[in-house]
């Protein structure tokens, strides 16, 4: 296993599409990994360094919901959810278990792999090089360059999108930020209509930042618009 | 108005008829009063006129026999010789003979006294009388004629003399012989005429000469006075030889009657006068007694009218007044009811007429009261429906209308078959309890009185010798007269009233009527009771029914008082609850639902969705999902007030719907669209991942992977395909519109064709033992191709990695295959289950299923088409499936269900 490759974690109970993620992302370069449900998933995720995880949802043996789930208790690395369902309260079910995208079945090559690209480009984002620089927001102090976002002095545990997307706001303070504009930024140039995405990510920043979420003081919704960050 | 009055009071008219025949006889009396003192004047006219002419005719006989006598002297020579010794003899005998003459005497030519007898002393021989009127006269006259009165200068009486002229034979005038007539003699005979009549008549009759002057009058002392100066018209009128009548007034203005008559022969007239008041007193008498007698009249009629109005009006408006107070309830005063009482003691008509308005009012009260009585009594038997009560108030209606002592109810008793006293008043105890009264009793008055259907009465006790039987009894009980009638019913056993009187009695008709009216009222109160009673029963049958609906309710209800404490609550609230039943009732209705809440796995947020459903402008609505140990139950809950018909709040009800199968369906349903979806999308992203794949133009693929990938294409488009197929195959047995074509098939083909398409592959875990000798199956090849290929997904999909085993066994009726895994195999709770639509095996760890959850309900369906069925068989270890078939010696109506589907 070269470790310049990065390792790809394939989950889905049918093999032909297993197998098909799998051919299609060794020949690009990448490592792929694959399991026929949960529990073999995270049974190789546990032996492997795993750079990124595409699964699907509905599989015997530990639905994907559940794996989300059970690999979030240990790991930020990205996930894709495929998935043969594709309305908006599945995604945000699927995001709120901690997904990092959300791929509806069937998908071509071309959007699953532009997907696995930006999902990475994401998870760079950390490792970004060094700055120097602070940014200070009211009680936030984002450290770009240790990925690291203090709340009062004190850490905030977040995923690489959390920390993309609450630095963006916290560069962006006081401006009124559409829907778009943010999607492209964080989630990169593919994006765009995936407001979903936003709602689900806002909710989580907001339940880590806010002093009450129900009635948020920093993250402000504009309505029909976008969002908002004011500390002053 | 006036009019109105007058017709109205009877006294106004008779006073008005009694006015208007007053005024006819006033009226009369007067007329005939005008009449008859004008009768009455003419009469007193004509009576003085009378007696005028009577007085002038002999007044003129007495003149004319003075002139006659004259005439006579005139004759004889010596007086015309004027020889005084012959002239005293003739002179002497002429005084002798007539009374009335007081002198006669000769004057000579020259008018100078010549002789006079008889001679008296104061004597006027000598005298020269030739002034007189009558000497001046008698120079021009042939025959005697008469002068006016004077007083004799002789006499000095008064007198009129009558004359002679004296003629010689050559004609020369010799002078006169005269007789003087004494004038007292004529008034004494006037006198002697008003002597006949009444003093108070104050009659004056008087006689005037030619002169006017009084001759004759009734009062000497108006001798010789003038009477043209006292009654002008008149002396004027009886001088011109007028007779008639006048009323003139007097010198002292009295009004006087004067009625006049002349005397032609001397000139002079007759006067008779009377005052009017004196000469028409009779008519005015008359018209006192008129006037007497309409002051009687009106009097009378003061009094007539006095007495008819007290006597006769009055009373007749005191017998209006009374009349008009009957039946109504108001007490006359004191004075009133003395009056009526005296009126009613009168002997006369109006007595009569009082008294028989008396009964009639009493019986008029009477029939009132039995009326009143009966509608009390009416409205008794409609406000209640208990007959005990209803009974009892007729029984006392009817002693006080009755005047009875004793009263009772006998009503068959259809259990004994006997008739026993139903209701009785003041009946001693024994008695109640002795009256048995056999129906085929023929003496008995309660038999005898149904079955006539007429009233039956005993006057006397001791001598009815129907009543023999009973007389012991009824000295008992102390009665001596009973009547009874029989109570009409249609929805009530037969039954009777009778009533007892202490002493011997005969029951009016009326009395009967009475008492059968109450006995109609006392009918419908049984006949109410009765009918109540049926619908009482029917009532709680049906709330019985209604009860065990409630109870049998797969949803629970509970309904509260306004307290708050739970008055009803059906079986399903205390299974859900887990409270016994009596606990439930009355405790408060917020303990029995803490209970139930308690179940809830969100207890706060349950609380307050209950909260908010009791609110009162809430939904009245909430869903909860309440946890048992085997279940968990979704419930609604539905919040209902209570009211009464009036609309006010009596309390609240509350249902606990179970929606939990309703929720299974909806998940099932939701499931079905993401199973579905799935299962389409899955083979779909298949074939467009390796489409793309393909065409992706960074990548060049050698040949085989290329036809690797092709190949995996055609193969999830079969997938695809048999899935469409399914789903059609589903919907066409829901439907019932699946139709199936039976030929003659080998099993063992069939498996395998299955195994082929089968998706997963069952590749080398498949293992298929069939007998040898299995007859071939008739049946439509495309389903059990279906069927099997079901099954072996279902068992290459949830049998893990392990073996799959199909195995088939022939019975003399049906063929069974089995397809056994190795996987979990499949819990006994989900072993129907797992056959119904879009059921999918859950169970934590071990599945999610990716199947449709169609297959085996398609599978189902199909072999029930067949005739056969499908099951779970249950296994230590693994999940097997089996189905059966029948052969085809099964029967005749198979082949003939394959004739009829080809």
């Amino acid at each position: 296993m070269s470790p310049n490759k990065l390792t790809v974690l394939v989950v889905d109970d049918e093999k032909s599409l297993r197998d098909f993620v799998k051919r299609n992302l060794e020949v690009r370069g990448y490592q792929a990994l694959t399991a026929a449900n949960g529990l073999e998933a995270l049974a190789l995720f546990e032996s492997n360094a795993v750079n990124l995880v595409i699964l699907d949802l509905m599989m015997p043996y530990m639905n994907g919901l559940e794996t989300i789930r059970r690999l979030r208790q240990t790991s930020q690395t990205p996930i894709i959810v495929l998935s043969a369902l594709g309305e908006e309260e599945d995604k945000i079910q699927a995001l709120n278990r901690g997904a990092d995208d959300y791929l509806t079945k069937p998908f071509g090559v071309g959007e699953l792999l532009a997907r696995v690209q930006a999902v990475l480009r994401r998870a760079q984002v950390a490792k970004r090089p060094s700055t120097d620089a602070l940014l200070v927001r009211g009680p936030l102090t984002a450290d770009l360059d240790r990925h690291e976002i203090k709340l009062n002095q004190k850490p905030l545990d977040l995923t690489p999108t959390e920390f993309s997307l609450l630095v963006y706001f916290m560069e962006n303070e006081g401006k009124v930020l559409p829907h778009q504009t943010i999607l492209r930024h964080v989630w990169g140039p593919e994006y765009g209509q995936e407001t979903e995405y936003l709602r689900v990510y806002i909710g989580r920043l907001r339940q880590k930042i806010e002093p009450d979420s129900a009635r948020p003081r920093y993250l402000r919704t504009e309505r029909g618009i976008g969002y908002s960050f004011i500390t002053y | 108005m006036r009019s109105l009055r007058l017709r109205r009071d009877l006294g106004l008219q008779v006073l008005a008829l009694y006015l208007i025949f007053v005024g006819l006889v006033v009226a009369s009396t007067l007329v005939f009063e005008n009449f008859a003192s004008r009768r009455l004047q003419a009469d007193v006219q004509a009576a003085d006129l009378a007696l005028a002419r009577a007085i002038a005719q002999e007044t003129s006989t007495f003149t004319n026999n003075a002139l006659q006598a004259v005439s006579r002297l005139a004759d004889y020579p010596a007086v015309v010789a004027a020889d005084n010794g012959g002239m005293t003899e003739i002179f002497r005998t002429v005084l002798d003979v007539r009374s009335e003459v007081n002198l006669v005497y000769r004057l000579n030519e020259q008018g100078v006294m010549l002789f006079h007898y008889p001679i008296e002393p104061g004597s006027t021989v000598g005298t020269d009388f030739s002034f007189r009127d009558y000497f001046q006269r008698a120079l021009l006259a042939n025959g005697p004629i008469l002068s006016k009165g004077r007083i004799s200068p002789t006499t000095n009486k008064p007198v009129a003399t009558a004359v002679m002229p004296l003629w010689a034979e050559n004609g020369r005038f010799l002078g006169v012989v005269g007789t003087n007539l004494k004038l007292e003699s004529l008034s004494q005979t006037l006198g002697s005429i008003v002597g006949e009549y009444p003093s108070q008549e104050q009659m004056d009759i008087l006689i005037v000469d030619d002169a006017g002057q009084i001759v004759a009058h009734t009062d000497s002392s108006l001798m010789l006075s003038d009477a043209t100066e006292t009654m002008p018209q008149v002396i004027t009128a009886v001088l011109a030889n007028a007779t008639g009548s006048q009323i003139a007034p007097d010198l002292t203005g009295e009004e006087m009657l004067y009625s006049y008559v002349p005397i032609p022969s001397a000139g002079w007239g007759v006067v008779v006068s009377r005052p009017t008041a004196v000469a028409f007193a009779s008519p005015s008498i008359f018209r006192r007694g008129a006037l007497l007698a309409i002051v009687v009249f009106l009097i009378g009629g003061v009094i007539f009218w006095l007495i008819f109005s007290e006597r006769v009006l009055r009373p007749i408006e005191r017998l209006a007044y009374f009349s008009q107070s009957v039946g109504l309830e108001e007490a006359f005063s004191e004075d009133h009811r003395q009056k009526l009482a005296t009126l009613t003691s009168r002997p006369d008509q109006m007595g009569l007429l009082m008294r028989s308005m008396t009964d009639m009012q009493q019986a008029i009260e009477a029939r009132l009261n039995e009326l009143s009585t009966l509608l009390e009594t009416g409205r008794a038997v409609v406000s209640s429906l208990d007959s005990v009560v209803v009974l009892d108030t007729i029984l006392a209606q009817v002693e006080r209308l009755l005047d009875v002592n004793m009263s009772a109810i006998f009503a068959y008793d259809e259990a004994r078959n006997i008739f026993r006293v139903r209701a009785s008043r003041n009946l001693p105890d024994w008695y109640i309890q002795q009256a048995v009264i056999n129906p085929s009793d023929p003496s008995s008055i309660t038999m005898r009185t149904i079955r006539s259907g007429q009233p039956i009465q005993i006057d006397d006790t001791e001598t009815n010798p129907s009543f023999k039987a009973h007389r012991d009894r009824a000295r008992a009980a102390g009665y001596r007269s009973v009547m009874a009638v029989p109570l009409l019913t249609q929805h009530a056993p037969p039954t009777a009233l009778l009533v007892f009187r202490p002493d011997p009695h005969e029951f009016t008709q009326r009395e009967g009527n009475l008492l059968s009216s109450f006995a109609t009222q006392a009918a419908m109160a049984i006949e109410n009771a009765a009918l109540f009673a049926r619908s009482d029963m029917r009532l709680q049958e049906q709330t019985r029914r209604l009860e065990a609906l409630v109870q049998s309710m797969q949803d629970g209800l509970i309904l509260e008082n306004l307290e708050g404490r739970v008055i009803y609550a059906n079986r399903r609230i205390a299974e859900l609850s887990g409270l016994p039943p009596e606990q439930i009732q009355q405790s408060p209705v917020d303990d029995v639902m803490a209970h139930l809440l308690r179940r809830a796995p969100d207890k706060e947020n349950a609380v307050t969705a209950v909260a908010t459903a009791l609110h009162p402008h809430g939904e009245h609505k909430a869903n909860l999902a309440l946890v048992y140990p085997d279940q968990t139950i979704y419930l609604r809950l539905k919040v209902f007030e209570v009211t009464d018909s009036q609309g006010l709040p009596l309390g609240r009800g509350r249902i606990l719907q179970d929606i939990t199968q309703r929720q299974e369906l909806d998940r099932m349903k939701s499931s079905l669209i993401a199973t579905v979806s799935h299962e389409l999308r899955t083979p779909l992203a298949a074939i467009k991942g390796y489409a793309t794949t393909l065409l992706a133009e960074d990548v060049e693929w050698d040949m085989a992977s290329q036809r690797e990938f092709l190949e995996i294409i055609s193969q999830e488009s079969d997938h695809l395909n048999n899935l469409v197929n399914d789903l059609l195959d589903m919907s066409r047995l829901e439907a019932g519109n699946l139709t199936v074509r039976r030929i003659a098939c080998d099993l063992g083909e069939l498996i395998g064709q299955a195994a082929l398409r089968a998706h997963p592959q069952p590749g080398e875990r498949l293992l298929v033992n069939l007998p040898p000798d299995l007859p071939p199956i008739y049946a439509d090849p495309r389903r059990i191709e279906s069927v099997l290929r079901n099954l072996i997904e279902n068992a290459a999909k949830y049998g893990g990695e392990g073996r799959i085993w199909i195995t088939a066994v022939s019975q003399p009726t049906h063929l069974t295959i089995y397809v056994q895994d190795e996987g979990p195999g499949i819990d006994a709770q989900h072993a129907e289950r797992i056959f119904t639509s879009f059921y999918r095996l859950e169970n934590g760890l071990t599945r999610n299923a990716s199947g449709a959850g169609l297959g085996l309900s398609i599978a189902r369906g199909f072999v029930r088409l067949h005739g056969g069925e499908i099951w779970v068989e249950p296994k230590p270890s693994g999940a097997c499936l089996a189905f059966s078939l029948p052969l085809q010696a099964s029967g005749p109506q198979w082949a003939s269900f394959a004739a009829s589907e080809d």
